[in-house]
């Protein structure tokens, strides 16, 4: 694994999936490399984790499915943002801001 | 929005489950081929590049099993699959299915018909509404025992209390009644006005008692049960006709209670209680007591409450003597009612859960052997993908689905159980009507079932979780090593077994000897070849009604007595083993300190050295010559006692040694006339041997005994004592009762059956905890067996090389069996330590013999380490034929 890579965050794995989808629909393996790529390499998604959490977003109505071919004209799963699923993205985002914000502050306390 | 969504794909989950897995395939499967083209793309060999791919994703079947398990609904599926599962693996062995479901059956059929009596008569409550706040009140006897009341004392107690919103009295007579449509011995209770107010019930046609109907001289009326109204009055609806003869007097129907209304027990007809006058004594106690609390008083404040009024009596009253209430008291009705019952039947409850748990740990020490052999399996599915908790689960639904299976047997054998056990129960076991598996019952029975399950369930799957799953897929080679740990606990098992089943057969033992001395009693009287006959004559007061009832009574004698093959004939006021006599206290006294009425009696009572206290019984010397009651000294009744010559008693031994130590009672003179009224004084002419009147197991008591014929009671029991068998005894007995007077009811018993109803409830109890105790030992037996042959099998390979090595047969015998015995007598030593601990609680019930009973305790370990000894014997036999040649090529 190269050395500056590193699993994603406790916690906050549905929010990256969430936010590589505002974007555009997506599959599985697409939604990993998206995450690779705005997070500029830091993260990756391991397929055991995405799917999972995958299947379980689209049960809590975030993401939705559909069958459909993908650059190379094989089928794949795509998943697309719902808009309980945009919103949970700015709940999340909130969140996340105040976290760092408050690992920064505490992180240069002297 | 998203509620919908889940409801959406919760339905999908749950009914479309073949197409979500075949798109949860698809969708692993493209994504395998997509990253793997990538990888071809940025210059890897195909072969290469899958290879990646799939290290990458970590194993399809576990990410597959993650998604699945996280699914919505998805424990609605994984039970259905686990159950498919389970039923699949109880198919797949049936003979290990069969024996289990079986020995389970057996386990939750007997709790299951034993909980069904427990439940009927302890804990089911009372059917009347709010049955915890009615109360059984009772006065307290100077020897701080509870008993009936006394009318003044009744009285004072409705008067003065603050507890109850009502309180009534009542007792129960067994009477002739006619004017129905066939004459009848029925239950009649004799209540006051606010008897049935007290159970919040009202008769579903007519009226019920008003307080003028009680008073002295009111016009007779009378309440009848719905199954009286139903088969004798023929349902009539009009009461204005409806007259019914009890004892001599005309009472008017005036209404009908409910049919679930029967109280006291067996009642049929309910009539005032005062209608000739209440008793103005202190110490008559006639009339049991009720009371319905008042909203917002307790047991403890009601009980403090009359305590306080029964002192004030105590203090106040000029009656004095033993027979004066001391305290007062009160207990909830279903309590009083049950009171007795309660240990026998939490014993026989106990006993049986004993019997469970042997039968559980049979089925333990089976599924222990299953999962060893399941081993590899497991391993299989752990390496697929399965959680530990998923097995975890698996077993639980296992252990259910073998529960319940267990479970339905069960109870389909409890309602053949619980029909037997009301047939087989004693006589006194109160409430046994109303004893049925019903929904209470069942509901317990499935708890059980759910908790068997849950024991078993945990059981097996800590086992089969127990090992590493890489050993399980490792072929052969550790089957030795790795049967160790099963082994042990397949030990602790039969330990647990063994003791539990010897603290059962203890038991029976206990009871069973117990049973054999009791047997042993000499009870003082024959009983075969005695029919009795029990006939009472409406009673009437005072010289007149005396001679009537003596006249019937010699003529019916006489008439008896010439029945063909009669040898003897008598009658007595009281057969013995059948309620026991009144009690009470006798003056000694001369002929001309005679009084002329009871007043004197409260005074004369205070005089210690008149005093005496005896049963009081009327026989004809009939009745001691066809019971063989052999007469100690002087004589018994005959023809110079005629109706109006001197009154003779006869007194028993015991009372003789009492009353008279050193002194000779023949030919003293007592006055016992508060027993029957009569005041005339009664020569002591004899005495004779003392007789086990309450029950074999009773001591006997002082009784005197006086001349039926001359002081005759208006209900006699006839004692015959005749060759000829019993339906032609009790043939020309109702001939002859028929022609002198055709209105008498009549039953007939044979003593010899009154005699072993005595002995019901030992009997009960010796044969449900001698079976449960059998059927454990049976069980436990089968346990030791299995361990064993388990053990050899499993060492068949050890055994060979041992006996390759040099082994005799013997020695393997001998170490077989020694590694089996140890094991037994562990248990032995944990069950006589349980045994010793748990039969004192038993120790009230036992008669003859200690809790401790060595006798008992010697044979049972005896009988338990021979059956262990022979259970081993046979694998140990197997062990020591083992062929080393054989053996070593075992695997």
């Amino acid at each position: 694994m190269n050395p500056k890579q590193t699993t994603i965050l406790q916690g906050t794995l549905d929010m990256m999936i969430l936010k590589s989808l505002v974007s555009g629909e997506l599959h599985g393996l697409g939604i990993s490399r998206r995450i690779e790529q705005i997070t500029g390499g830091t993260f990756v998604v391991k397929p055991g984790s995405l799917f999972p959490a995958l299947h379980r977003m689209e049960e809590e109505g975030w993401i939705s499915s559909f069958w459909g071919d993908s650059e190379n004209n094989r089928r794949a799963k795509y998943y697309k943002l719902c808009k309980a699923g945009l919103k949970q993205l700015e709940i999340e985002t909130e969140r996340w801001g105040r976290i760092t914000w408050a690992i920064s502050q505490a992180l240069q306390q002297s | 929005m998203p509620l919908l969504a889940k409801a959406q794909s919760l339905l999908r989950n749950l009914f479309r489950s073949r197409s979500v897995e075949a798109d949860l395939n698809e969708e692993i499967d493209s994504y395998l081929e997509l990253a793997a083209e990538e990888n071809i793309r940025a210059g890897m060999s195909a072969k290469d590049a899958q290879r990646k791919v799939r290290v990458e994703l970590g194993g399809a079947e576990q990410v597959k099993e993650r998604i699945r398990e996280q699914r919505l609904g998805a424990w609605v599926y994984s039970v259905f699959a686990d159950a498919r599962y389970a039923f699949r693996q109880l198919r797949k062995n049936p003979g290990f299915t069969v024996v289990a479901v079986l020995t389970l059956a057996l386990g939750i059929g007997c709790t299951t018909a034993i909980f069904s009596v427990v439940y009927g008569v302890l804990l089911r409550p009372l059917p009347y509404h709010d049955p915890n706040r009615i109360l059984a009140i009772f006065e307290v006897t100077s020897k701080g025992r509870p008993s009936r009341l006394a009318d003044p004392n009744f009285n004072d107690f409705r008067d003065q209390n603050r507890s109850f919103s009502t309180i009534a009295k009542y007792t129960q007579v067994i009477s002739s009644v006619s004017g129905g449509a066939h004459p009848s011995r029925s239950a009649v209770a004799y209540i006051s006005p606010d008897f049935l107010k007290v159970f919040e019930t009202q008769p579903i046609l007519g009226r019920d008692f008003i307080a003028s109907d009680n008073s002295k001289g009111a016009a007779p009326t009378v309440l009848v049960s719905y199954s009286y109204w139903r088969q004798y009055l023929g349902s009539a609806r009009d009461f204005s006709q409806l007259h019914l003869k009890i004892d001599n007097e005309i009472f008017s129907v005036i209404g009908v209670l409910p049919p679930s209304f029967s109280f006291p027990a067996d009642s049929d007809l309910w009539i005032p209680a005062d209608l000739t006058g209440e008793s103005q004594s202190r110490t008559s106690h006639n009339y049991s007591a009720v009371g319905r609390l008042r909203d917002g008083v307790t047991v403890e404040q009601a009980n403090a409450d009359i305590s306080a009024i029964a002192h004030r009596i105590h203090d106040s009253s000029n009656e004095k003597g033993d027979y004066l209430l001391k305290d007062g008291t009160v207990i909830p009705l279903q309590e009083s009612i049950i009171a007795k019952a309660r240990s026998p039947l939490y014993i026989l409850l106990g006993a049986v859960g004993f019997l469970l748990l042997v039968a559980c740990a049979n089925v333990a020490n089976l599924l222990l052997a299953q999962v060893s052999s399941r081993q590899r399996e497991l391993a299989i599915r752990c390496a697929l993908g399965a959680a530990r908790r998923r097995i975890i689960r698996q077993f639980l639904t296992e252990g259910l689905l073998l529960s319940l299976l267990g479970g339905i047997f069960g109870v389909l054998g409890a309602f053949a159980g619980v029909r037997a056990l009301v047939a087989l129960a004693p006589a006194t076991l109160p409430r046994l009507d109303g004893v049925s598996v019903s929904l209470p019952v069942l509901a317990f029975s499935l708890l059980l079932c759910t908790a068997i399950a849950a024991g078993l369930g945990t059981f097996a799957a800590s086992r089969a979780t127990s090992e590493d799953v890489r050993d399980g897929l490792a072929e052969g080679g550790r089957t030795q090593a790795g049967s160790q740990g099963t082994q042990r606990i397949g030990r602790v098992i039969v330990v647990a077994q063994v003791a539990i089943t010897l603290v059962l057969i203890v038991g029976a033992g206990l009871f069973g000897r117990s049973l054999l001395k009791v047997l042993q009693v000499d009870p003082g009287f024959r009983v075969d070849k005695i029919v009795t006959m029990d006939v009472s004559l409406p009673w009437v007061d005072g010289e007149k009604g005396r001679t009537e009832r003596t006249a019937f009574y010699s003529n019916l004698l006489d008439r008896l007595r010439r029945i063909p093959g009669m040898r003897n004939v008598g009658a007595t006021s009281g057969l013995p083993l059948s309620g026991g006599h009144p009690d009470g206290m006798f003056l000694l006294m001369s002929q001309s300190e005679v009084p002329k009425d009871f007043s004197k009696f409260g005074e004369l009572f205070q005089q210690k050295d008149r005093l005496g206290i005896a049963d009081f019984c009327a026989v004809t010397d009939g009745y001691l010559h066809s019971l063989a009651i052999p007469l100690v000294r002087g004589r018994i009744f005959d023809e110079r006692d005629g109706a109006d010559n001197t009154n003779v008693a006869v007194i028993t031994e015991s009372l003789a040694r009492e009353r008279w130590p050193n002194q000779d009672p023949i030919g003293a003179t007592i006055q016992f006339g508060n027993m029957d009224g009569d005041l005339r004084l009664l020569t002591v002419v004899g005495i004779v041997a003392d007789t086990h009147e309450y029950g074999l197991d009773v001591p006997p008591r002082p009784t005197v005994y006086v001349n039926l014929l001359q002081r005759p009671p208006a209900a006699i029991t006839l004692t015959m004592l005749s060759d000829a068998d019993t339906p032609s005894v009790t043939t020309a007995a109702r001939q002859v009762l028929q022609e002198l007077n055709p209105e008498l009811p009549v039953r007939f018993r044979t003593f010899s059956n009154v005699y072993s109803a005595s002995l019901g409830s030992r009997k009960f109890n010796v044969i449900l905890i001698g079976m449960f105790g059998i059927t454990a030992l049976l069980l436990a037996t089968v346990g030791v067996f299995g361990v064993m042959a388990y053990s050899v099998t499993r060492r068949t390979r050890e055994i060979g090389v041992r006996v390759a090595l040099g082994a005799a047969t013997f020695d393997v015998l001998k170490m077989v069996l020694g590694q089996g015995m140890r094991t037994v007598l562990i248990g032995v030593v944990i069950g006589v330590a349980g045994s010793l601990l748990l039969t004192r609680t038993v120790e009230s019930l036992l008669f003859g013999v200690t809790a401790t009973d060595p006798l008992t305790f010697s044979g049972v370990t005896l009988l338990l380490v021979a059956t262990a000894l022979l259970a081993c014997y046979i694998p140990a036999r197997r062990a020591a034929k083992v062929d080393p040649i054989v053996a070593l090529r075992y695997e």
